[in-house]
């Protein structure tokens, strides 16, 4: 442990190419793909758990079990999507970071409707009754809604960053883990412990758990803000 | 409710504390080492034996080749990088590549980690510079020439050369060779000769300009079999390297397998006695689990695996030399 930790902190230090470029492509990539989850998913979840519509029991275990989706087989079909012979192949996304972007919102956004759905059917029905005796729109209702939810919405976000950022099989499938383009920190760990270079996969899972930190420490400050 | 979530959390944190302080006494134990604390003590115990050759071979994929998608229906128009693929072929066995990979190592291990072969095909043909279009070229290729480091050495040289890019995708032979099949890569370099040939038959290498054949061998070195100084086998004083897998399978001594369809597994599946009759497969060993460990993972980790269990184990000698200079562990790329 204690040499790993040395490790980590000389390898932060160093200045190293690579580790700058692992840890830009990990950021980016578990940014866009979180982002891009919460856009996608908050909506869904609000109306999963707002409306009242038939086949919408069936739409939350369909949700539920997507979010069991094991990443290895979100990577594999998403491979199979993006390959040279693939259906997918003319987009070219095999290999690049926007391949592993889009396998990764697959894996999220059930993940964050799931949050979201609960939370919302909770709140939703007094909320509505309350806004009908106050006569206001229903657009408004929902603008009450999402503004009720921003404490929801930010924890919300920041498990599919912590799912971004923590993920591997579905990274490593579609991404390859080419060395300056799509390796992240989580394929580069892994590429370390096949090399039996345990000591520098461990630095490497040290930083990953600082960035994550940071990134924790960064929006619970936003989410007291937001609190009060 | 707080008071069970407070608790567990407390819990845990002894947990990881007990878990840090354990490890402590064996980094103690070794100060003056600062990486992990492995020290080898595998060595190499039969090599230079003629079946033991290990030669690579390039071959460029061919982009007309009969692609079929994963529900087997043909595909036909797969793009690949040709261009690119041809330039990184004729600069890889041009003079100047040929002597930077024939030099590879000896600086850093005092030893040579690849050879030429004498009849490996020479270009002479002009490379020209990367444009946008064929700047990328796909390499797929086998752990043991990226995780000795010689790709990383060579390619930098031809990257700033010509403005190509070069991206490697590096797994076993068997998954290198898959991963062209589904229209992934331009090049590969691998070492099995069957799987190679295979490849050839079905269509998917191309003849490129000035050459005479799809399957371009060039280097080789050779499989070592290692094992503890100690050998309990004796297979030191074998008489060649299938006596030296008799003795160990006779005795029962652990044997750590790649067991990931590499070159190196292809291999070591041939020098077994035939009658024990192992293979790829994984029911073709269950009756020799007590002492073969199929690990299906990289030559590092099988090392490091081998090292841990006082194990025998196949590997390449370009491999297992890095393995050894570096302490028990494979340099960074």
């Amino acid at each position: 442990m204690s040499t790993a930790l040395q490790k980590a902190v000389e390898f932060i230090f160093s200045g190293s190419a690579l580790l700058k470029d692992i840890i830009g492509v990990t950021l980016r990539m578990s940014l866009a793909s979180s982002l891009a989850a919460l856009l996608i998913g908050v909506p869904l979840g609000i109306i999963l758990g707002s409306g009242s519509f038939p086949g919408k029991r069936i739409l939350i275990v369909l949700n539920r079990t997507l979010m069991g989706l094991p990443p290895v087989v979100c990577g594999l079909l998403c491979y199979l999507m993006f390959c040279g012979v693939g259906p997918l192949r003319h987009l070219k996304l095999l290999y690049t970071v926007k391949g592993m972007v889009i396998a990764q919102i697959i894996l999220i956004t059930p993940i964050v409707v799931g949050m979201m759905e609960p939370f919302i059917s909770s709140v939703y029905p007094s909320m509505r009754e309350t806004a009908r005796g106050l006569g206001i729109s229903r657009r408004r209702t929902l603008g009450l809604v999402i503004n009720e939810s921003r404490y929801q919405i930010i924890s919300t976000y920041l498990m599919a960053l912590s799912r971004a950022l923590a993920e591997v099989g579905a990274v490593s499938m579609v991404g390859g883990a080419i060395a300056y383009k799509t390796n992240v920190m989580t394929t580069a760990i892994m590429n370390f412990t096949n090399m039996g270079n345990f000591t520098t996969a461990l630095a490497l899972g040290i930083i990953l758990l600082a960035i994550s930190l940071a990134v924790n420490i960064v929006v619970s400050l936003m989410q007291g803000g937001a609190d009060r | 409710m707080k008071k069970y979530i407070s608790l567990i959390l407390v819990l845990i944190m002894a947990f990881s504390l007990c878990a840090c302080t354990s490890n402590a006494p064996e980094e103690t134990a070794t100060p003056e080492v600062t990486e992990a604390p492995a020290s080898v003590d595998l060595e190499i115990l039969v090599e230079q034996d003629d079946s033991m050759i290990n030669t690579y071979s390039l071959l460029a994929v061919n982009d007309k080749a009969s692609f079929v998608d994963a529900d087997g229906n043909a595909v036909n128009d797969v793009e690949l990088n040709t261009a690119g693929a041809d330039a990184l072929i004729n600069w890889l066995l041009s003079d100047e590549g040929k002597r930077l990979a024939a030099d590879y190592g000896y600086a850093e291990y005092g030893e040579f980690l690849f050879y030429m072969l004498e009849n490996a095909p020479a270009s002479e043909g002009v490379i020209p510079n990367a444009t946008e279009e064929t700047k990328t070229v796909r390499l797929s290729t086998t752990t043991s020439v990226n995780d000795s480091g010689l790709l990383g050495y060579l390619l930098p040289i031809f990257q700033k050369e010509y403005g190509y890019e070069v991206e490697v995708f590096s797994a076993g032979t068997g998954k290198a060779i898959a991963n062209a099949k589904m229209g992934n890569a331009d090049v590969i370099l691998v070492h099995a000769k069957a799987q190679e040939e295979a490849f050839v038959e079905e269509g998917f290498a191309r003849v490129i300009e000035g050459m005479d054949a799809e399957r371009l061998s060039y280097m080789y070195n050779f499989f070592v079999l290692c094992g503890p100084a100690a050998d309990p086998a004796g297979v030191k004083s074998a008489e060649d390297v299938l006596a030296a897998f008799k003795l160990i399978a006779d005795g029962g001594y652990t044997f750590v397998s790649r067991g990931d369809g590499s070159g190196t597994h292809t291999k070591e599946l041939a020098l077994w006695p035939a009658e024990l009759g192992i293979t790829a497969e994984q029911e073709s060993f269950a009756d020799y689990t007590e002492w073969y460990v199929s690990s299906n993972a990289g030559m590092g980790v099988c090392l490091t695996m081998a090292n841990e269990q006082g194990a025998y184990i196949l590997s390449d000698k370009a491999t297992f030399l890095t393995f050894c200079a570096n302490d028990g562990v494979l340099p960074e790329a």
